[in-house]
């Protein structure tokens, strides 16, 4: 691929997951979201339903298209078949830009399904950052990778997450998708330090956030997607606006999923949240001259 | 001890993450040339007193397991309300150790558990759960299949009379044909309604299932209409197609009844000349 020199995209607003619960809702209501992330595989048939309501969506509203499957750091070979679908896909509903995750789904040629975290190591740094640029010259665009929550970390690790995360961006000049969410429940199952996590990521890389609700199992943090976002999450957004800026903001639900409304009050909260970083940034820099009010004669 | 590799560090997670009694019997049943280390999985996985590395996979393992199961409690919903939860439960472990997903996308997860039924045990009890696995599978199939415009009645009122016999008939690609010994679609439609599934009836039929735009529906045809759709989905001519038709019915009236009624359900996408390969 001729790279054309990196620029972070445009930031999309707020914006939340596409559900086909929710399809009815919104072919009546049309309601006020900034744009729908599209899981990439439930995309991937030939014909029927899911494409006939996505290329309505798409008329009306941006999309991004965000994959499960893609398993950057699998030691199999890549996936053509897949990847062509990918582009195909691209190409047809044309979206802002395409997300995965930095993980392995399956090896062997089988797929587990979930999100599996990689050893921090030479071997997989190098791995990883030649597939995203092959995956790149395929689609023929940058893609965004996402920190996955995780449960466990390997001893022969030889760094920590954030660093492998901003190497892998930096070197195959790919973008990140942060999950606020997922660097919380990491955090708390790891023991570190989410700020330290978010200060180590360069801010140029980040073309989205992603966030989602978490269950407290006691022991550790699950990332269920079956809940509101947590105050404690809120709280660490809030810290990535003031870092990040105003970057594309989704809320993710995959499980006991709210009505349409509920969902999108969540967005809103987000944008709320955007706003008031985006004044206060203002301010910052734009200090008005004090005014005498002289109110008492 | 080596460092062990990406792939080797993927393979023995991939074996442990899907031993079908959790990690520590999956960790158990490792021969010693599958282990990394004499000092087992603490020697790879990070583990600390609240949660030791065999926990830490076992959240992943109950994550593999259920996320499947949730989808196939979705495709196979008649199978489930008929066999109960927990039968489920067990079916989907020994069906996955058999048949672990391979394919990206968790859609097609299913797709091997109908022939998997036919010798399973669930079966030689409840004979008819491979059929109803079957057009439950079909109904999945039908509702994404390739999208592809009818011909109307003008398309083959065109066709000259002596180019018939040669003339083949294109299908829409989201028709499924079943063949099946029991009335499932009527334990299927119960289920849908809300209520027990219970016994279908032991009897020979035929089904069709297609998409027609959006909606995917279906019809129970007779075995000469199958046997004619059959020959037509095999890329048969029409000369054969009759053929396979007559060997239940011979008469002209039906063949015609038949394409009347391919035409008007949508069946028909288009024609070509045969040629033989």
């Amino acid at each position: 691929m001729s790279t054309p020199p990196y620029n972070r995209p445009a930031a999309l607003g707020c914006g939340v997951g596409l559900r086909p619960t929710h399809y009815p809702y919104i072919f009546e209501h049309w309601p006020a979201v900034d744009w729908f992330e599209a899981i990439a595989e439930n995309f991937m048939v030939r014909g029927g339903r899911p494409l006939h309501t996505l290329t309505r969506i798409r008329e009306r509203y941006p999309i991004v298209f965000h994959g499960v499957s893609l398993s950057i750091g699998s030691a199999d070979p890549l996936n053509f078949e897949y990847l062509g679908e990918l582009r195909r896909l691209a190409q047809r509903f044309e979206p802002a830009w395409v997300s995965d995750h930095l993980c392995w789904t399956g090896v062997g040629g089988h797929n587990l399904h979930d999100l599996l975290p990689l050893p921090f190591t030479a071997e997989a740094l190098a791995h990883v950052v030649e597939r995203v640029q092959r995956v790149q010259d395929v689609l023929g665009r940058r893609i965004a990778l996402e920190n996955v929550s995780s449960y466990l970390t390997f001893c022969h690790s030889m760094m920590p997450e954030w660093e492998f995360l901003t190497a892998v961006a930096e070197r195959a000049d790919c973008g990140i998708l942060l999950d606020v969410n997922n660097i919380y429940v990491s955090a708390v199952n790891h023991r570190f330090d989410p700020l330290e996590y978010m200060r180590a990521i360069p801010i140029e890389r980040v073309w989205q956030f992603h966030l989602a609700g978490h269950s407290d199992h006691g022991d550790y943090l699950l990332d269920t997607h079956d809940h509101p976002v947590k105050e404690a999450v809120w709280d660490l957004y809030v810290e990535a606006l003031h870092r990040f800026g105003p970057v594309s903001t989704l809320i993710e639900w995959d499980d006991k999923i709210p009505e349409f409304p509920e969902l999108q009050a969540h967005a809103d909260r987000a944008r709320r949240l955007q706003e008031r970083v985006r004044a206060h940034a203002n301010a910052r820099a734009n200090p008005t001259p004090a005014v005498a009010i002289d109110h008492r004669a | 001890m080596r460092m062990p590799t990406l792939e080797q560090t993927q393979r023995l997670l991939w074996r442990l993450i899907t031993a079908p009694s959790g990690v520590a019997d999956g960790l158990r049943a490792l021969d010693d040339t599958d282990r990394l280390s004499r000092d087992g999985l603490e020697a790879i996985v990070n583990g600390d007193v609240v949660l030791p590395a065999v926990r830490r996979l076992d959240i992943y393992a109950n994550m593999y397991f259920f996320r499947l199961l949730d989808a196939l409690k979705e495709d196979y919903r008649a199978v489930l309300a008929t066999v109960g939860d927990a039968s489920f439960r067990n079916l989907i472990t020994d069906y996955l150790l058999h048949h672990p997903p391979s394919h990206p996308s968790l859609r097609y997860a299913g797709k091997h558990l109908p022939p998997f039924l036919r010798s399973h045990p669930l079966a030689q009890a409840q004979p008819f759960l491979p059929n109803l696995a079957a057009f439950e599978w079909a109904l999945v199939d039908a509702f994404d299949a390739p999208n592809a415009d009818c011909i109307t009645r003008d398309t083959l009122a065109a066709v000259a009379p002596g180019a018939w016999p040669k003339l083949r008939l294109q299908l829409a690609p989201s028709l499924q044909l079943l063949e099946l010994d029991f009335a499932v679609g009527e334990s299927w439609q119960r289920v849908q309604a809300g209520q027990p599934g219970g016994e279908p009836t032991r009897r020979a039929n035929w089904v069709r299932i297609w998409r027609r735009e959006l909606r995917v529906l279906l019809r129970e045809i007779a075995a000469d209409e199958f046997a004619g759709l059959q020959a037509a989905a095999a890329g048969e001519s029409f000369a054969t197609i009759c053929e396979r038709v007559a060997e239940h019915e011979r008469s002209e009236e039906r063949i015609a009844a038949l394409l009347q009624q391919w035409l008007a359900d949508g069946l028909l996408t288009g024609c070509d000349r045969w040629h033989h390969t």
